[in-house]
């Protein structure tokens, strides 16, 4: 499913967007768990703090797919449209979930690059990029 | 509209040169059969308001003649017919052999007919679950009894053993250039849901099959049209050219391929899906609309293809049409002849225009489904029915000349419009003379204080008549390249060219592709038995998890939506739709934790878009 020369631009960008998101979860990781100070914390009763960093661990899982997401794009396969609307989906999901518990001051970035990334992929010049083929009968 | 009669033998001959084959499915029991037996065999009943049904003619009294006298009729009274017996409803030494009568069609139905994959499974949750609510309802609803079809079909067999026979009734009219044969094909009974899982079942079914015929000055007939009723299809829907592909044809007959049970009729071999669809409360289809248009037009988001109507309705109740073509056939070529058709002359018999009731059982269902319906000439609400009285026009066909007047229309339409264009340009003339003489008034006022009032007054007219002139100017323009296009319309017309079959139809009958039948089996067995399952695990969680209640609905939610998604290859458009919503809810939260942060931004933003663009128009 090679995309028409047209839809290049598209495709190459979502992937260095989904790679720019995949960097900046990783320095958004690192910064957060550098703030804390790791020897001798005490496991039974952690400091709320603590907690708020060491669940940012949840989003690795997404992290994973929208590395993999990129990587499809990147070589240029449509089907990563749904590895990267997933990829979305779940940490959108994470943030939203972290937020109704802790409100951690580095879910808000995360929420709006993904409502953004979301829009993005909704878009219409996109979708169409990602059309299925004609005559096929199912979108997935 | 305007129909004429024509003679006797010459109706008959051309109802017998173009009369329809048609071809059943495996299982079905009822067939085209003349009404005057089926008559015989009835009781006549009335309904009156706040009263119990009464006879009036018991059965084996009744006649094609005595059927047209209603007594007892008054306002708000039902009159209807009953053709299968109360008696052999109940269990006496005749309801017991009835019963196992009935139990022995079952089996015999089982083995002939097997349902297609996949009614369910080609659905939304939504509609499984109204489809359960829609079958419960059929208990609280006024429906025809279980053993009805059995005792049907115990009263059709007993009519065909004493003369076996296939007929229809057909009659002849003339109509707007058109003759127009009708085809009215009469059931017993139609066991859509007790035999084939359709939507209803009732007694008597009236069907149609209309064929245009054009005429040349010659007086030769060629068919140039056909229409087959079909469930909700109306209109252009309706009918097909004569030359279309999908119009099979045994010589010069046209092939309809009938819905087992409901008797709908098709032009290919297939099984349909057919979907009742609940329309949304017009406030909130409004509200659907305007939501759709913003995220399309203005935010640029993907809504989907074919998805243009889908603010009127969203849930819809699947049935499957089985028109598979394998059964009896009836018709030239088929399995059995036609007998020599009853002939509707005009003005109609008593039995047609004098009956106004129903031609079966009153089951009182308020949505309808149930209840027989009326006979050819009428609705069941007693008014008279379009295919009768606008044969035509209820196949959209009234826009649509004859071949021979075609031409004719063309030109007559052409020089309609050239005089007006002629008339236009008298007018554009005249009022821009006006419009000059006005402008060189006002110009010749213009900064001359004492005539401030007028000149206003002025400026107000020329504008309205300036517009006046451009609206003249738009609507002539437009006239001119509507005469151009039927000049050139009636030059493809004069080299033989035809429009395209197929223009005309915006929602055709289509049966399940190949890809929408080959649902697995699996998938079946999940659409069968999703709703129950989510409803259990629903309550399940609200009895056991109720500290984790609202997380535990949204993960069984979404388990379900997934699986259901993955079944019927709606994963991208589950997928689209949650993150939408996530989206949603981000975007509120976002607004609400940085209000003014997000205020200021915006502003910030228009700022330094504002520099940036003076700035390039400085460095020009």
């Amino acid at each position: 499913m090679e995309p028409g020369r047209t839809s290049y631009r598209a495709v190459r960008a979502i992937g260095v967007l989904l790679i720019l998101e995949v960097i900046g979860l990783v320095l958004l990781g690192g910064y957060e768990f550098l703030q804390v100070r790791w020897v001798g914390i005490n496991l039974e009763s952690p400091q709320h703090e603590t907690v708020e960093v060491a669940v940012f661990a949840l989003f690795i899982p997404s992290a994973i797919l929208t590395l993999l997401a990129a990587l499809s794009f990147l070589f240029l396969q449509r089907r990563g449209w749904l590895l990267a609307a997933i990829a979305q989906g779940l940490s959108l999901a994470v943030s939203l979930w972290l937020y109704s518990l802790f409100q951690p001051g580095y879910v808000y970035p995360i929420m709006a690059y993904c409502v953004l990334m979301i829009l993005y992929l909704n878009s219409q010049d996109v979708r169409m990029v990602f059309r299925p083929r004609e005559g096929a009968s199912h979108e997935n | 509209m305007k129909t004429e009669r024509m003679g006797v033998e010459s109706a008959t001959a051309l109802l017998r040169r173009f009369e329809p084959v048609i071809r059943s499915t495996t299982g079905d029991k009822f067939y085209p059969m003349d009404a005057e037996p089926y008559v015989q065999s009835c009781s006549l009943w009335v309904q009156r308001p706040g009263e119990e049904a009464r006879c009036i003619v018991p059965g084996g009294e009744l006649s094609l003649d005595r059927l047209a006298q209603q007594p007892m009729d008054e306002a708000g009274a039902v009159h209807f017919l009953k053709f299968t017996d109360e008696a052999d409803l109940h269990p006496d030494a005749r309801g017991k052999s009835l019963f196992l009568r009935h139990a022995m069609n079952r089996k015999e139905s089982r083995r002939a007919f097997r349902a297609g994959r996949g009614r369910l499974a080609r659905v939304g949750y939504f509609s499984r679950f109204v489809d359960a609510l829609y079958s419960i309802a059929l208990l609280a609803r006024g429906r025809v009894p279980g053993e009805s079809a059995a005792a049907a079909s115990v009263a059709y067999e007993r009519i065909m053993a004493e003369h076996a026979h296939y007929r229809y009734h057909g009659r002849v009219v003339r109509q707007d250039g058109w003759i127009v044969l009708q085809y009215w094909l009469f059931y017993p009974f139609n066991d859509w849901r007790s035999g084939f899982f359709g939507a209803n079942d009732h007694e008597a079914d009236w069907e149609k099959i209309f064929v245009y015929l054009s005429e040349s000055e010659g007086g030769e007939v060629s068919p140039e049209w056909v229409a087959y009723a079909a469930h909700n299809y109306t209109g252009d829907d309706l009918r097909r050219r004569w030359d279309d592909p999908e119009v099979e044809k045994v010589g010069e007959h046209p092939v309809i391929y009938v819905g087992a049970g409901s008797h709908a009729s098709y032009y290919a071999p297939g099984e349909y899906l057919t979907e009742l669809p609940l329309p949304l409360p017009r406030p909130l289809a409004r509200v659907t609309h305007a939501v759709r248009s913003f995220w399309k037009t203005r935010l640029g988001q993907y809504v989907g293809e074919g998805e243009k109507d889908a603010g009127s309705g969203y849930f819809s109740i699947p049935f499957v049409d089985y028109a598979r073509g394998d059964g009896l056939s009836v018709g030239e070529g088929g399995d059995r002849a036609w007998d020599e058709p009853r002939l509707v002359t005009d003005p109609p018999p008593d039995w047609v225009s004098g009956y106004r009731g129903l031609w079966g059982l009153y089951a009182r269902d308020p949505f309808e489904g149930e209840d027989a319906p009326a006979g050819p000439m009428y609705n069941r609400d007693k008014s008279i029915n379009r295919a009768w009285y606008d044969p035509v026009g209820w196949a959209g066909l009234d826009k649509v000349p004859p071949p021979a007047e075609t031409l004719e229309a063309i030109l007559e339409q052409q020089a309609d419009i050239i005089s007006r264009c002629d008339a236009l340009r008298a007018e554009i003339d005249a009022k821009s003379r006006q419009l000059k003489k006005l402008g060189a008034e006002l110009a010749a006022m213009r900064d001359r204080s004492h005539l401030d009032a007028p000149y206003e007054a002025g400026t107000r007219r020329v504008a309205a008549l300036s517009g006046e002139v451009d609206r003249l100017r738009g609507r002539l323009a437009t006239d001119e390249a509507v005469s151009q296009s039927l000049e050139e319309y009636a030059d493809r017309l004069r080299a033989g060219e035809r429009d395209p079959a197929r223009a005309h139809i915006s929602r055709a009958h289509r049966p399940g592709s190949e890809d929408e039948l080959r649902v697995s089996r699996v998938a079946e067995a999940w659409a069968a038995i999703s709703v129950s399952l989510m409803l259990i695990s629903f309550v399940g969680i609200a009895m056991f998890e109720r500290e984790h209640l609202i997380s535990m609905l949204v993960f069984s939610i979404a388990f379900f939506a997934f699986v259901e998604a993955g079944f019927r290859g709606r994963l991208v458009n589950l997928v689209s739709s949650a993150n939408i919503g996530l989206a949603v809810v981000a975007t509120l939260i976002l607004i609400y934790e940085f209000f003014w942060q997000l205020v200021v931004a915006a502003v910030l933003i228009v700022c330094l878009y504002v520099l940036w663009d003076n700035l390039r128009e400085i460095r020009r």
